[in-house]
């Protein structure tokens, strides 16, 4: 029997959820009995392994894909803050002690985006560029990789498997062979 | 005889999925970045979309018939009087059905691997064992930021 909404009391955390997540495709791994009969987890998980694609590839794009203005910007207006912090009535030892560091670490940083702007890394998942037709393609091949290996979410087969955290099923659903 | 015929060919389906890497899913020739960093030429390009295009129909009957199949079984699993027998013969079209489809997808794979080279195949299937290696990395940070600092390992 399948718990439609949230009415068990045993639902999965999020750090649960996100552990289930993060697990590598295509590696068999024991799922928590009661994804067999939650749907809302089970819908939960498949919205958390979708969202973690999503962070996964775009964290490191959006930062390499920032404009080189816009780091200019942003060691200009270091410096600059930099430069005011050393106004009269402060000694000048006393700005170049912290100064020094600041202006080297933001050179380091420059250099560091430099090099990773001449090897951005690579989006296996972009779809932007695709066309309307291609994305449905894609869509299709998507969704004969995960039929095809046996991976899709809410399968029959994970409503056979026994929950040991819930109450003894009724005799008479027992004694159905 | 049937039973021998359908083991020898899961068997031989078992070898030609060990020796056939997982591949970037989706169109995968279609992206840039991959196009470029496996240097596919437009010649290639073009090869691989027509050896797509000519599958696509099976693709897209043989996902029809699994889900189909997938959705008779779920009928009878929910129902309570099911009959064993019924539902073994439903477990049987399923994974029937799933073998159809497993079967024109690598054949379809593996004529998009005739196209390339053997250089262009191993980059491509490291590019994409890298991709998942990275994506694991980050998700891991990912839930490293959210864990509790109590719980976090120093």
């Amino acid at each position: 029997m399948k718990v439609e909404n949230g009415t068990s009391a045993d639902h999965l955390t999020d750090d649960e959820l996100s552990s289930l997540a993060l697990a590598p495709t295509g590696a068999p791994e024991p799922l928590p009995a009661h994804l067999s009969a939650c749907l809302r987890c089970s819908r939960l998980l498949a919205e958390w392994k979708s969202a973690l694609s999503e962070i996964g590839a775009e964290d490191e794009d959006v930062i390499a894909r920032r404009p080189a203005d816009e780091w200019r910007e942003a060691e200009d207006a270091t410096l600059a803050a930099i430069r005011r912090a050393g106004a009269p009535g402060r000694g000048r030892a006393r700005t170049l002690r912290w100064a020094i560091p600041a202006a080297a670490a933001l050179f380091l940083f420059a250099l560091a985006i430099g090099e990773r702007r001449a090897a951005p890394p690579v989006a296996f998942d972009d779809p932007a560029g695709l066309s309307a037709q291609d994305r449905a393609d894609d869509a299709l091949l998507r969704d004969v990789d995960r039929l095809a290996s046996g991976d899709e979410a809410g399968s029959g087969w994970s409503a056979l498997a026994p929950d040991p955290e819930r109450p003894e099923p009724a005799p008479a659903a027992e004694k159905r062979s | 005889m049937k039973r021998l015929a359908a083991a020898l060919f899961f068997a031989s389906v078992a070898a030609t999925l060990a020796a056939l890497p997982d591949l970037p899913e989706g169109k995968w020739w279609k992206r840039p970045r991959i196009a470029a960093e496996i240097k596919l030429t437009a010649d290639q390009e073009s090869r691989i979309e027509s050896i797509f295009s000519h599958a696509r129909p099976t693709l897209i009957d043989r996902k029809a018939t699994l889900e189909k199949k997938q959705g008779e079984l779920d009928d009878a699993l929910a129902d309570a009087n099911a009959d064993r027998r019924a539902v073994a013969a439903r477990v049987e079209a399923v994974e029937n059905a799933r073998a159809e489809l497993q079967k024109a997808r690598i054949l379809m794979v593996l004529d998009m691997k005739q196209v390339l080279k053997p250089e262009q195949w191993e980059r491509l299937v490291r590019m994409h064992e890298e991709f998942r290696q990275q994506r694991r990395e980050r998700f891991g940070r990912f839930l490293e930021r959210r864990r509790p600092l109590g719980q976090r390992p120093r």
